[in-house]
């Protein structure tokens, strides 16, 4: 028998609770409801239950660290053959990445009251980041699928708040609706393959669902149908082709939100996807899919960031491609690599965000070609920018480099095609980084910063915090990852991944740049500059087929309502509302007439019926 | 098919640029001439005057306390650390001091006027490099990052530089806000017309006043803004702050996207047309709006005639907020207006040909302008008392 | 006194009490009066909540009085747990119609006696243990409403109010010529409601009863194609009948449809399920595709309502125990949804005059448009689209998990139509409430960001009911438990009644 867990462990429930707790505190704020007093108080509230979160759960892992897994579970509703339950996997995997997700919301929320400081709805954004943060912990934390399906629909739920913050923007407007939208349909697949898998497998249980796919008696349609309705969910999580659109149109939304956007909610869909990885097996058309979706994303999402003007959008696309990788990593079912991948990504992709929402707080301005010249008076953000580029690429022994060195060597086993993909994106990553450097950073001063005094503390504190950490990255990665070690690849893949990343810089320090929204003389390159500048036309396909097919159906059946269904009635009905028009006259005065009607209707039904029973 | 019921609606009329040119020469004022605007000019200038006196005095507090402060956690309590303040400051039951920064940096990033040339001059680089080595010889974090960084110390002094600017230039526009309600308490001033003579009139007094600003680093005095530099109040300061502030401002990010694709904002800083006259009123206090910290911090100052002529109209207290913003609207309007007749380069009433073209010119080069700004808050207001 | 009669007794005093009031009283008084009953209403329902035993699945606290014996018609009543949800959902909402009724200065005795009426006759609906007596009810509630729809509507009232009164004429001669049928086929006038009584027709017969009976409450449910009654009914309809008529009405439907279409005629509804499936599925697509094309912000809310009562067929129609708890779920959930989201229109529509999607913009606007509104119609519009942590999301997925084992391309189908709920409700969010406050189309561009909007506040009050419906909406979602709890003996029951009436005609065809 094994001991009582101790009570931190037995609290557990509480790690989501503390987010939405933080929500529940600032309504006072959010709702207006105080009115001479300004919104920080809810801001604050909100640090706190997050340090409290982020301290709750290392004093778990501290346990777990010794006593090893634990499982938790409250029953939430049952009926007949059904059980749903909320259920909490205390693994060091999960728990890492609930202090990944928590920490990195504790270092936007500190970074938010920098970046929005003459922000008036402060209050309604740490809500939303409270209920951000609840939604993610719970998710990592997950240990059934019902219940990660309904923390990720809450995730979707609050992404669209959270890009809809500025809803006054017009283009805020449409981004929080594909945002929404594109979610929605991924979660509805997702729905879908959580209901069969419901019915078929009864528990949804994540132990459980792998016990029952070991011995699963399904037909390949089926198989494959389910397997996809699964995949389909973490795809527009994570933001993969063809379900990316969003995460570029959320760039609209506020920075801070972007940080965590583009690295804890894309984690946590992947590792959705990760824990769902075992059931994949049903399906070898399903991994093809991922192994597709993934390298068209992380190598198409390379190329569309290198063609990208806006400072944002060139990161976030970034994000996609690196999800990308993450996808081909389980999708060939190397599942400590891909939590790697995700950890050191996560990392410094927030830290990249972070030096370019400094940037942007600095020079109102997004656009790399009007930008330039930071270099020499921005420490913290050139730093931080410096630190985040070197832990993404694959060239010093920081993050990333040791993820890619593992997935190179892997791979290149079982499928070198792959290795490949994973080198093209660390070279094009790197071009992307060092030419937005050249751009932003080096370069003359242009008029928009001529004056550009380094960020407020409040900003470059925890800039400088994460930087830390992301140099401190490998020395995690090795105890998180202790049995083959992080250096177990050979020296040609060291080499590979080194020359990959290195021929990036190079032509990145070589290439010429554009001034000011230039395109290219040549008609070819501008045209294939173009393709990758509007996301290979993505949001024009989309318009043109799926969202003019809904449209167009619509409108059909809402003719065929007014015209068919309703002329029809209308015909047939004809001779009583020609009476109900002179009954309208009636209806200004008297009211007799209608007591009159009901005491006849009344007369007629009762005479009707002692008729027939005669 | 009337939507909406017309008397929900209220569409000002805008002036054309020959309008306001023809306005300025005849030395009319832009703002029509109703009680109503005089009381809501004058009182929301007095509440302005009590947040710019608090303003003022912070931005001078941050400029000489917390000069070259990595972490000027207490920068908004004034130097005072009694536990009262530090609560009221952790409840947010305080002046925005944050707006109050966010014109500086409005202010520093456009770069215009005299005070930003000064900026690059050759002896303003020579006293940041005395300030500079007297301030790494005891800070070894920036005897570090200074070689690094070569231009990272001398921007933040610029920042400090542009933050005491400003600061003395609000201390004489706060007092002179105040001075104009107790002038209009004594029933000096009855007019609009009066107004505006009022606050040229203290413009053009204060026009030569010195800006000068000094530091001590490590017990030693050092010149940032010295007297032999020359700035003075209205030229280097003023007309930049009124560039800035009143005419550029920076694109909100509730209101204007910043997505280069999308190429809503204009690369060239000098077109900007996001300032406090050509603003939008009503989506105050919504999200992305920086105004809204100035509007509540006026509204927490709002003298009393001007807050119950508020609560009998539209919401009441439901928007009052955004009708201070459209009461201040008016009353930058009326500030504009002396500032332009105190600029013109001779009297109006000269008859001399080519002193009238040069009046012309400056009439017409601030009536083009002008005329894009939110004009409609120009005319008088319709009875819109509601209960 | 029975404790089910006093449930009846207390609306109907209520309106004598209303109709008698001597004098001529203020509208504020009478609305005073109506409010009182209704409470008094609802305290006793949760009274009869507190006095149900939730493991028990057949009807309990009967109560039984003859009547007029020689047609068969007996004062039966009884309650069990798919009867009590309903009962509560139209204690509260009825209260919540009257609260929320306001300026009404035509006829107030009469509208408020009509409005304590109907909730009467709706209990007595959802109590009767005898067919006629349900049809009855049934049919008392007709009346009252189509008064309040002619005579409180709006322009185009006549013609809405006629064609509900049409339809729901036909649906009510459907359902009584089914149950006289009944009685005819089997040659016997005992009105109860037995399973027992439809085995011993032919299936001819029974089939023909249940084609009846479907159309009937397809009427009223509304199911395509013979839901054009409701877009005109609600559009025209004012904000307190609206709510009504989407929460508690629409719910007889489909309470008949589980009582006495599944309830009385299993043998034939199993022959039939397939064909419902994808009559629901067709409904449920027809409803969603025609809301995303609706401008009216109230036809949306009445298409998505369409849409939304598809899927409580669909549970039926699979019968199982998960899905019928799906549909008691649903009916409640839909229940509280529609009338929250026909409340928020109503207060955008009372304070702009106007409910056209292309003319409203940035009503989220925080000091002069309609914030709170705005937050609560997000709220409400998610809840809706099925998301998790409110009422709808453990609605849908009871629904969708009973009925995919049986009907997997209907219930997919259905999935699809939860997806467009997403669709046209964030249009309707997106239009009406982000962007610049505005009212006007954008005719003229360089105008339209001058316009300077005044629209009235919305005061606290006018937002209680509002507020108290979202957190039903909300505990509904978080903590399902409770309504499972009441309903499952129930709806374990129902599904179990094809097999058991298979079982017993099988037996019968051995001996």
């Amino acid at each position: 028998m094994a001991p009582a867990p101790s009570l931190p462990i037995q609290l557990v429930w509480l790690i989501p609770l503390y987010g939405f707790g933080g929500m529940v505190l600032s309504l006072p704020w959010a709702s207006g409801w105080v009115k001479r007093n300004g919104p920080r108080p809810a801001a604050y509230l909100n640090l706190l239950v997050t340090l409290l979160a982020v301290l709750h759960g290392s004093l778990i892992l501290r346990e777990v660290l010794i006593t090893g897994p634990q499982h938790l579970e409250i029953p939430w509703f049952q009926a007949a053959d059904l059980d749903l339950r909320i259920g909490f996997d205390l693994s060091l995997t999960n728990l890492a990445a609930l202090e990944l997700v928590t920490s990195m919301s504790l270092i936007c929320q500190v970074f938010a009251l920098g970046y929005l400081d003459k922000e008036w709805s402060l209050a309604r954004f740490y809500a939303l980041v409270g209920f951000f943060e609840g939604a993610m912990a719970g998710v990592v934390l997950s240990s059934n699928l019902f219940l990660s399906y309904f923390l990720l629909e809450m995730l979707t739920l609050s992404t669209y708040l959270l890009v809809g913050f500025w809803y006054a923007q017009p283009l805020v407007v449409t981004a929080a609706r594909d945002a929404f939208l594109t979610k929605r349909v991924g979660d509805v697949l997702l729905l879908m393959g959580l209901v069969a898998l419901s019915a078929w497998a009864g528990s949804l249980e994540f132990n459980d669902l792998y016990a029952w796919s070991a011995d699963a008696d399904l037909s390949p349609l089926a198989a494959t149908l389910l397997c996809l309705g699964l995949i389909a969910g973490p795809m527009g999580k994570c933001a993969q082709f063809p379900m990316h659109l969003w995460l570029d149109e959320a760039m609209e939304g506020p920075n801070p939100a972007s940080i965590l956007r583009n690295s804890a909610v894309v984690t946590c869909g992947a590792l959705v996807l990760l824990k769902l990885m075992p059931l994949l097996r049903l399906s070898p058309v399903a991994i093809d899919v991922l192994l597709l979706v993934g390298t068209i994303s992380a190598v198409g999402g390379a190329l569309v960031a290198i063609a990208q003007v806006d400072l944002k959008r060139a990161f976030s696309y970034s994000t996609t491609s690196y999800l990308g990788l993450v996808f081909l990593a389980i999708a060939l079912q190397l599942p400590g690599v891909a939590l790697l991948l995700l950890f050191a990504h996560g990392l410094a992709k927030a830290l990249l965000f972070m030096s370019v929402g400094s940037v942007i707080a600095t020079t109102n301005c997004q656009d790399i070609t009007e930008l330039g010249g930071l270099a020499r008076r921005m420490p913290a953000t050139t730093g931080a920018y410096l630190v985040a580029a070197a832990g993404l690429t694959g060239l010093l022994p920081l993050g990333c480099f040791w993820c890619f060195g593992l997935m190179v060597e892997r791979m290149a086993a079982m499928a070198p095609l792959f290795a490949a993909v994973v080198l093209l994106t660390n070279a094009l990553t790197a071009f992307n980084l060092v030419r937005v450097y050249r751009q932003v950073f080096l370069d003359t001063p242009h008029p928009k910063t001529k004056r550009t005094p380094e960020v407020n503390w409040l900003m470059a504190l925890p800039m400088v915090s994460l930087l830390v950490l992301v140099l401190l990255t490998p020395l995690v990665i090795g105890r998180l990852d202790p049995a083959p070690g992080i250096a177990s690849f050979s020296w040609r893949t060291t080499a590979l991944v080194v020359a990959s990343g290195a021929l990036g810089v190079l032509v990145g320090v070589l290439v010429p740049l554009d001034k000011f929204w230039s395109r290219s003389v040549l008609r070819p390159l501008r045209t294939l500059q173009d393709l990758l500048a509007y996301d290979f036309y993505t949001d024009r396909i989309y318009r043109a087929t799926i969202v003019a097919f809904v449209a167009g159906v619509a409108q059909l059946t809402n003719a065929f309502d007014r015209v068919v269904v309703n002329g029809l009635v209308n015909r047939i009905g004809m001779g009583s509302l020609a009476s109900a028009e002179a009954l309208k006259l009636g209806v200004s005065g008297q009211l007799q007439t209608y007591v009159l009607t009901v005491v006849v209707a009344i007369v007629l039904l009762f005479g009707s019926l002692s008729l027939f029973r005669g | 098919m009337p939507i909406i019921p017309a008397e929900l609606v209220h569409a000002g009329g805008n002036p054309t640029p020959g309008e306001l040119e023809t306005c300025l020469l005849a030395g009319r004022t832009l703002l029509a001439d109703t009680p109503e605007h005089l009381m809501q000019v004058v009182d929301v200038l007095e509440s302005y005057g009590e947040v710019l006196d608090a303003y003022s005095i912070n931005l001078i507090h941050q400029a000489e306390a917390q000069f070259l402060n990595p972490f000027p956690v207490f920068r908004f309590l004034d130097g005072d650390l009694s536990p009262a303040r530090i609560w009221r400051h952790l409840w947010h039951d305080r002046i925005n001091y944050e707006y109050a920064e966010y014109c500086m940096k409005t202010m520093l990033w456009h770069g215009t006027g005299g005070l930003d040339a000064y900026l690059d001059s050759p002896p303003f680089l020579e006293n940041c490099r005395s300030i500079i080595a007297r301030k790494t010889r005891r800070d070894p974090l920036l005897a570090v990052l200074h070689p690094l960084f070569p231009e990272f110390l001398t921007e933040l002094i610029r920042a400090a530089a542009t933050t005491h600017a400003l600061g003395q230039f609000w201390r004489v526009m706060s007092d002179l806000f105040l001075d104009l309600a107790r002038a209009e308490a004594d029933g000096t001033v009855r007019t609009i017309e009066a107004v505006v003579e009022f606050i040229k009139d203290a413009l053009v007094a204060a026009a030569a006043q010195p800006i000068t600003y000094a530091v001590e680093v490590a017990g030693e005095r050092f010149w940032v803004l010295p007297p032999e530099a020359g700035l003075t109040f209205l030229v280097d300061v003023a007309v930049p702050y009124v560039e800035a502030v009143f005419l550029r401002g920076t694109p909100f990010l509730g209101t204007v996207s910043f997505n280069a694709q999308a190429q809503q904002i204009s690369p060239d800083q000098s077109t900007f047309a996001y300032g406090a006259l050509f603003a939008d009123p009503l989506p105050t206090m919504g999200a992305g709006i920086p105004p809204s910290l100035l509007m509540q911090d006026m509204y927490r100052h709002l003298p009393p005639r001007l807050h119950r002529w508020y609560d009998q109209r539209t919401r009441g207290e439901g928007d009052v907020r955004v009708k201070i913003c459209m009461s201040f609207q008016k009353a930058m309007f009326c500030v504009t207006n002396a500032a332009i007749r105190g600029t013109f380069p001779h009297p109006l009433t000269v008859s001399e040909p080519a002193a009238q073209e040069a009046n012309h010119a400056h009439a017409a080069a601030w009536a083009v302008r002008l005329s894009r700004a939110r004009t409609d808050a120009l005319g008088a207001e319709e009875g819109t008392a509601q209960a | 006194m029975g404790m089910l009669s006093t449930l009846l007794l207390i609306p109907f005093l209520g309106t004598a009490l209303l109709l008698l009031l001597p004098g001529n009283p203020p509208p504020g008084r009478m609305r005073g009066v109506a409010i009182t009953v209704l409470s008094l209403q609802l305290l006793w329902s949760l009274r009869v909540l507190l006095a149900f035993d939730p493991a028990q699945g057949a009807l309990q606290l009967c109560e039984s009085l003859p009547w007029v014996n020689s047609i068969g018609l007996d004062y039966r009543l009884g309650i069990d747990g798919l009867s009590l949800p309903l009962v509560l959902i139209n204690a509260a909402l009825t209260l919540v119609s009257a609260v929320c009724t306001r300026d009404i200065s035509q006829r107030p005795r009469i509208y408020f006696s009509l409005l304590l009426l109907i909730s009467g006759a709706v209990n007595g609906a959802f109590l009767a243990d005898n067919l006629l007596l349900f049809f009855l009810f049934y049919e008392l509630e007709l009346i009252p409403l189509w008064l309040l729809i002619s005579i409180w509507g709006g322009n185009n009232r006549a013609y809405a109010a006629t064609k509900f009164l049409l339809f729901t004429a036909v649906s009510g001669m459907l359902i009584l010529g089914a149950f006289l049928g009944l009685a005819l086929f089997t040659g016997s006038v005992d009105f109860s409601l037995s399973p027992v009584l439809s085995d011993r027709l032919s299936m001819g017969s029974q089939l023909l009863l249940l084609g009846a009976l479907l159309v009937g409450f397809g009427i009223k449910i509304p199911l395509v194609p013979f839901h054009s009654w409701l877009p005109d009914a609600h559009t025209q309809a004012s904000t307190p009948v609206s709510v009504l008529l989407a929460g508690v009405l629409l719910k007889l439907g489909t309470y008949g449809l589980l009582r006495f279409c599944l309830g009385m005629f299993p043998e034939a509804w199993a022959l039939v399920a397939p064909w419902l499936a994808i009559w629901a599925a067709v409904s449920v697509l027809y409803g969603s595709l025609a809301a995303i094309a609706q401008r009216d912000m109230k036809r949306m809310v009445a298409f998505s309502s369409v849409g939304h009562m598809g899927y409580v067929l669909l549970a039926a129609a699979a019968a199982t125990p998960v899905s019928l708890l799906g549909a008691v779920f649903q009916m409640v959930s839909h229940g509280l949804i529609s009338a929250l989201l026909f409340l928020l229109v109503g207060i955008v529509y009372r304070k702009t005059g106007t409910r056209d999607l292309e003319v409203l913009r940035g009503l989220l606007n925080p000091e002069r448009g309609l914030p709170f509104t705005g937050t609560l119609m997000i709220l409400g519009v998610m809840a809706s689209a099925g998301l998790p942590g409110m009422a709808g999301f453990i609605s849908e997925f009871l629904v969708f998990r009973g009925s995919l084992p049986s009907y997997p391309l209907a219930t997919l189908l259905c999935m699809v139509g939860s997806g467009l709920t997403a669709v046209y409700f964030l249009l309707l969010v997106n239009r009406a409430f982000f962007g610049r406050l505005a009212i006007t189309p954008p005719t003229d561009p360089a105008h339209d960001s001058r316009l300077d909007i005044r629209l009235a506040g919305v005061a606290p009050r006018e937002t209680l009911t509002t507020l108290g419906l979202a957190l039903g909406v909300v505990l509904l979602g978080l903590v399902p438990a409770t309504l499972g709890h009441l309903s499952e003996s129930s709806t374990a029951l129902l599904a179990g009644l094809p097999h058991v009436v298979l079982a017993s005609t099988g037996a019968g065809g051995l001996g």
